[in-house]
Formats: structure tokens, sequence, C-alpha cells
């Protein structure tokens, strides 16, 4: 049988508030990560390596940077006669007037273009997190369970265990087991097995507690659609991944998992882990190599072609078309695309977004701190002025209007709006 | 908005370029790699897409399958739409043509159906072999304007290197009154850089005129000087012929210059990065804790643990702990391993360098090479593609080593002398 019978339902719609400015302009999904990438190729390359070509995108918040981003689908391979990614935004018709109310409204206002390409299993996941998995050894798994979900799970330590769906797995079988229990962010959380968003259906069922679901007020897969299927008694199983997961929810998260990239053995390897981009998307193929002037240093980091560094970069990553001057230090942070940073600047822990100018001796973040510290991120398209002294854990929003920067700078912590 | 009128582009890309030796073994010229992640003929095919030209005939000749691998549908330069399009034109046999490419005009004359079939009022007639950006719609205009019948791009050179070239001599008007093809004792330092553009009309008349004029320099503009109106363009920016393995190199090494002339980004140099598979669907270069890298260029898909200085690395090279690569010209996904040196090379896609191997360090630069000192005799060492030097040998300078060698081609061999082939 030449069609695809996975059909792959990721959630994209999201903004993530505690991604503050990186999400102003973009879903969570399309922040840029690892250099050259955005978070949603991860699972994208994963389903492409999975061999899954049929996918639907569920995209609600300012869907532009994603739409552009997937372009034609065939950066994954996904074009072709069986092949595709289809984007579903919302839309207004006869009986619906909503928005997506929350990520299971979302496949329930999709369900018939679910139903019209009959998979044999249903795929949903989310678009927001690092990773690499195949889900064809978790989809067998659904099957030998005869389940009617398959939601993977990875082990956390207690302490952070509160911000996840938990569950307790029957047994002890290494592959995974029953669900016993499943709660959404508990406040005291039975066990350590948290919820991957990951979530593997049987069709028939999905349409079942979809519709059931409606009769509700929220409209959520971890909230809502697990706890009733546990309540219903479906067989909804728990399947048990070890791999590497990395979770960007918040801007410190996002750089701590940023740094995973570097290193000798760094815990997320692009290349062995088969991770394609969009390189049409900013024309980034069209970059040249990396140019590295008389006076440049780069040490444990990661740049892509279309920089030019003359300066020193240290545990960092830059995307395309960073430019850092002779005598401007980078250290421990991550310059997103077409970041400029003059002559004398400093930089230590920062997250900057797309275009945005470091002004000649600029100070931004406690510079020669490697220990802990709050990491302070700018905004897209901000001319940092020349001179000044921004602490740590500040925040910087988008595009600051050149009278509105404080002269005497900003001390750690503060919010420039 | 561009207003260039749909002129005809002919792109002569069939030459053998014989002197950058094993480099060609297995490629034409104009698809050697380049700058990291570019091949040579990019710069033409890129000048003629920034130029506003849509329409290409790529002549190809001798060893096409890369090059044809690399033009592919064209969409890299915007060559795919309705009235779009790039067309590889390889020598034919037919009723009557039943010969190989006899040289540049008798090329185009074997594709004049390839002309009439693609009505245009000037034929562009351009080499795939440079590394430079014109604006072909600019020349056309001037072309237009003189009311020529040929306009031939040209160029100050320095005097001492006329030889290699077509050489002009022109009036106050910029028309060529006097034509000299590679002369010895040139009167002139204006040289053809063998970019022409010609009415359609004439083209026609002039190569169905006399089927032994095979060449442009040598036997249609002599002529046309005398009869017709033939003008020079004046070129002023940079132009590099990397017909050479010296020159080849030092336009390489010209790209990291501290205020280097070339900037292939600037330019709007485009590239096919589907051609081999996926070399640039790679991640960002990684640099190690402890690695040196100055004053190079450094492509998507390296690992840097050891020293590069002054070299131009294509995507996926990787320089082990140790390793020091300095002067060097490194193609594709090659390997330097742990505590290697090499100095002062060219090193095609693939190749493996051993550990402590010491390419190029310490030798004799003048020691030209035994079996082709007129190719390699600056010091500059070729290592083939594929090959695989074992661990711990010496190999000098102006030396070869053939593509694909490794194990035991080297049984018994510790050094390779200055000048030495294997």
């Amino acid at each position: 049988m030449l069609k695809p019978s996975t059909l792959a339902m990721i959630l994209a719609g999201g903004r993530v508030d505690e991604l503050g400015v990186l999400t102003h302009y973009r879903p969570k999904s399309a922040v840029p990560f690892g250099g050259f990438a955005r978070v949603i190729d991860f699972p994208l390359s994963n389903l492409m390596c999975s061999g899954i070509e049929l996918i639907a995108i569920l995209s609600q918040y300012r869907s532009y940077s994603l739409i552009n981003h997937i372009g034609t689908g065939a950066a994954w391979d996904m074009i072709g006669r069986y092949r595709g990614i289809s984007i579903l935004p919302p839309f207004k018709d006869y009986e619906n007037p909503h928005w997506y109310r929350g990520s299971a409204d979302a496949v329930y206002q999709n369900l018939d273009f679910v139903r019209y390409h009959d998979p044999a299993e249903i795929l949903v996941l989310s678009g927001d997190h690092i990773y690499h998995m195949d889900y064809r050894e978790m989809i067998r798994y659904h099957y030998s369970q005869d389940a009617d979900l398959t939601a993977a799970f990875i082990r956390v330590d207690r302490q952070e265990a509160s911000r996840f769906g938990i569950a307790e797995i029957e047994g002890d079988d290494p592959q995974g087991g029953r669900l016993l229990s499943y709660e959404e962010k508990p406040a005291r959380p039975r066990d350590r097995w948290a919820s991957l968003t990951v979530l593997c259906f049987r069709p028939k069922v999905l349409y079942e507690v979809l519709a059931e679901n409606q009769k509700q007020d929220s409209y959520e897969f971890g909230r809502d659609i697990i706890p009733m299927m546990m309540e219903k008694q479906y067989r909804v199983f728990g399947y048990k991944f070890r791999g590497y997961w990395g979770y960007t929810r918040t801007v410190d998260e996002y750089w701590q998992t940023s740094m995973d990239l570097l290193g000798e053995h760094p815990r997320i390897d692009m290349e062995k882990w088969g991770l394609r981009t969009n390189l049409e998307h900013r024309n980034i193929r069209d970059c040249q190599p990396l140019k590295i002037g008389a006076h440049g240093l780069l040490d444990n980091s990661m740049a892509y072609n279309g920089c030019i560094v003359d300066g020193t970069v240290r545990n960092s990553i830059l995307f395309p078309g960073v430019r850092v001057a002779k005598g401007a230090e980078v250290h421990n942070s991550v310059l997103f695309f077409n970041n400029t940073v003059k002559e004398g600047a400093s930089l230590c822990r920062v997250v900057s977004d797309v275009n945005t100018v470091f002004g000649r001796n600029a100070r931004v973040g406690v510079a020669g701190v490697d220990g802990p510290g709050k990491v302070t991120v700018i905004g897209w398209n901000n001319r940092v002025p020349a001179g000044i002294t921004i602490g740590s854990g500040c925040t910087v929003a988008p595009r600051i209007a050149p009278e509105s920067w404080p002269a005497e700078g900003l001390a750690d912590l503060e919010v420039l709006q | 908005m561009r207003e260039a009128r749909d002129a005809l582009v002919l792109l002569l890309a069939g030459g053998i370029g014989s002197r950058l030796n094993i480099l060609v073994g297995h490629r034409a010229k104009p698809a050697v790699p380049f700058g990291g992640l570019y091949r040579i003929i990019d710069f033409s095919l890129s000048n003629v897409m920034n130029s506003g030209l849509t329409r290409v005939g790529v002549l190809t000749q001798y060893k096409p399958l890369s090059l044809m691998r690399h033009i592919g549908t064209g969409a890299a330069w915007d060559f795919t739409g309705r009235t779009r399009g790039v067309k590889i034109l390889p020598p034919r046999t037919g009723e009557k043509d039943s010969d190989w490419y006899q040289g540049t005009a008798d090329a185009i004359r074997q594709n004049i159906d390839f002309i009439q079939a693609n009505p245009s009022e000037q034929v562009v007639i351009l080499s795939g072999d440079h590394i430079y950006q014109m604006d072909f719609d600019a020349m056309l205009e001037y072309h237009r304007h003189k009311e020529a019948d040929i306009t031939i791009g040209m160029m100050v050179v320095p005097k001492s290197e006329i030889h290699q070239f077509g050489a002009g001599i022109v009036d106050s008007e910029n028309r060529i009154v006097g034509w000299e093809e590679k002369p010895r004792e040139p009167k002139t330092n204006l040289a053809s850089m063998g970019i022409y553009v010609f009415d359609t009309g004439y083209l026609l008349k002039t190569l169905a005129r006399d089927r032994q004029e095979i060449d442009f320099g040598m036997h249609i503009i002599p002529r046309a000087i005398e009869q017709d109106r033939v003008f020079a363009y004046p070129f002023y920016g940079y132009w590099r012929d990397v017909g050479t393995i010296q020159s080849y190199w030092q336009t390489n090494m010209d790209i990291i210059a501290e205020h280097s002339e070339i900037s292939p980004e600037e330019w709007g140099i485009r590239t096919n990065i589907e051609a081999d598979g996926r070399p640039m669907d790679r991640a960002p270069a990684r640099f190690l804790s402890g690695c040196d890298v100055s004053s190079s260029m450094v492509s998507a898909g390296c690992i840097i643990e050891g020293t590069v200085v002054n070299s131009v690395l294509s995507p996926g090279v990787h320089v082990r702990k140790g390793a020091v690569v300095r002067d060097a010209v490194i193609f594709e996904d090659s390997v330097i391993a742990e505590n290697a040196v090499v100095d002062l090379a060219i090193c095609d896609k693939r190749v493996r360098i051993g550990r402590n191997v010491v390419v190029g360090a310490g030798g004799d630069r003048g020691v030209a090479n035994r079996e082709y000192p007129k190719h390699l005799y600056t010091g500059i060492t070729l290592i083939g593609k594929m090959a695989e030097i074992p661990d711990g040998l010496r190999i000098g300078r102006n030396c070869i080593v053939r593509p694909q060698r490794g194990g035991t081609d080297f049984a018994g061999v510790e050094r390779l002398e200055d000048g030495a082939s294997l």
C-alpha cells in the first residue's frame, strides 16, 4: 500500500508568554534554535527520519513566520504524490465562530481533514521541544499493546515534576506500561514520568473523545483529554523515552538548552540527528562561508555561514549573518540572524533576537561570570546605544525608539518596554 | 526596475583546463569547487542572473557530468519558469556535423539551431572559467549605444601577462583597430576577457561565412575589425582567470584577505546546494575548546579542534586536535587527523590526511614537480579526491598524490620528496 498510514498533527499555535520578547512576532515553534534552524525543525526532522510524511500543522498565533518557514515542505522531503505538509489555520463557518480554544479544539475543528485522509493511526505532537525520536518504535509499541492512546514519557527530577503532565506507569517493563494515573502539573507529583506531548491515538477513539470534550469548557490534550480517557477506562499506555529532551519554556531554559549544542560531545548533535531546516527561509542558502578575520577567535562555539568574526566569541552560538567586530567580545550568548556587535562591545549571557546592533563599547549582561546568572534577552530590530551598560536578567522589548534608551542603562532584572 | 532586453547567453564550459591537473581529473574546469561553497561556473551564471538575463545555453564537452549535475534544473539561478531556462548543449552528431567542438567559434556554430530557436537581438558569449562580477546588461546597453557588431569585454593587465590573452588596440572611441592573439611582444596592455556581445544577425552571418574559422580570438575577431564595427567594453573590477594551480590558489586566498576585493555574498553569487546530495544541509560549523582559527573561511558542517590559518574550508571538513592547516584549500568532507600538518596544499573532496602526516612543511618551494614542472612550481602540493594518506608520511612541496591513492599504494613509501608524484 503506497498511501501513508500515519497522519501527524503538530501543535504549533502557541505563543508561550514566558519566552517574552522572543515570541512577540512569532509562535514558539518558529523560534530560532541551533544556529540556523527553528524549534519546529526538530519534530519535522524526526518525522522525516521516521518515514512519516503526511503532516498537518495547527497554527494560530502570528503564523506568518511559521508558514514562511515551512514553505513547500520540500526541505523535509514532504512533497510528492502522497507526501505533504498542510498548514491548518483557524477558520469560521456556520457552526463554529471560535479561534482554536485549545490544542484538542484545534484538532476537533479539523476533523474533516483528518477523516478525509483516513489514517490508521494519528500522531499528535508538540512543535515546541528539542529532541530526537524515532516515532516508529512508539507506534509499534502502540500496536503491540492494542492501545487506544500511547503517550511518550521521560524521567525528570522530582522537584521539576510539577511543571509537567505526570504519569504513573504500571510495572517496570523498560518499554513502557499501562498508565495508572495522569495529572497535569500536579502540586504533589506521584511519580517522575513527564509527558513529552507525543501522543499516538487510535483514530476512532480520538474522534469519540474529541466530540465528548466539546461539552466541556477546556480543550487541552494534557489537561482534559488524557484524564478523561483514564476515567473512561480507555486503553492508555505510557511509552518510556530515554533520549535527550530539551525544554525551552523560559528564556533561561532556552539558553540552557542552547548550551547543550556545544562541547566536544554535544548532547544535541544536529548532524547525527539528521536535522533539516528550510534553507530558503531568510535565504540562508545564499550565505558565503563563515569568515574569520586575523583577530577572530572562536572557542567552544558554533557559527553558520554568512557570519564575519574578527572579535572574540566563546561558548556562544551565532546564526547566519552575525558580525562580531575586532575588539568585541561575545560570551555565553546566542545571537540570532543578522546581529552586529561593534568594536569594544561586550556581551555575556545574552539572547538577542534578529537584526539587533550592539553599539561600540556597549556592555550587556555581566561579564566574566560563568556561574548562575540570569540571561538578558533583547528583542528584535534594536539599536543598543554605544557605551550603554545593561545588567543581567534584563528584558528589552523589540524596536525600542532611540530616545527611549535610558542614559544610565539598565540595572539587573530591569525591563525596557 | 531593470529593463534587460532579453539577449541569449551562450556559456562556453567545455575547456579541459588541463593546467589545473588532478583537480580536473573527473570534472570540467567550470565545475571545480571554489571559495568553500561555490564552483567556478557559479560566478558566470550568477552574473547572468543578476544582469536580468534569463535564457542560457551551456556548451559542454569535457567530462560534463559533474557540471550537468551542478546546473540541474537551473533553479538555483532562477532560470526556471515559462520563458526562462538553462539548456546543456553537448556536442552532437548530425547529418553534417559529426565532430567534437574544434574551438570557441566552432562550438557556437554547431549550435546555430539553438540560437535560431531562441530569437534574440544580441547573443552574449561567455566563458565559465573566471572569477569576477560584471553587469552584462550595462555591456549590452553600451553595445547598442555604439551600434557595434561585436563588443568585447576588455581590461588592462600588466604587460608581463598579456601573452596569455587576446590583446586589442583601441582608438579614442574605444573602437578596436588592432588585434593580436597571445602576442609575444605586446603593443598594448588591453586584454580580452573572453566576453563577447554579438548582434545576433551579424553572428549568424559571420559563422556561416567560413567553416575554417573555428576560434573567435584567432579568426573571427581579427577579420571583423578590418571590416566591421568592433568595440572594447572596458572593465575595471576584480577579474581572475583561475586556469592555473597558482592563480586558482591565489584567488581563493584573495577572498580571505583582510580588505578583500571578492565577496561572493555581496556579489550575489548563487550556487546549487542540492547538487551533490546534501552539501549545505549541514549544521553550523563547530569550534571546540582550544582550537585556533584566523584569517580563514569555514563552511557549515566543519568541526575544528586544531589550528586553521589562512585557509578556505568547504563543508564538512574535520580538523582534529593538534592538526595544523595553513595556506590551504580543503574541499568537502576531508579529514585532517590528529597532529597532522597541511601547509600550502589543495586537498580535493573526501581526502584523509593521517595522523602526524606532514604535507608541505619544511621543504623547498623552488623544486618544481618533476612530471608537471609548468603546473606546480610555487610550492603548492595537490592531494587528489578520496586519497588516504597513511599515518606519519611526509610529503614535500610541489607534490601530487593522485585521486584514490591509499593503503597499498603507499607500501614502502616513507616520504614523497619535493616535486614527486604518486
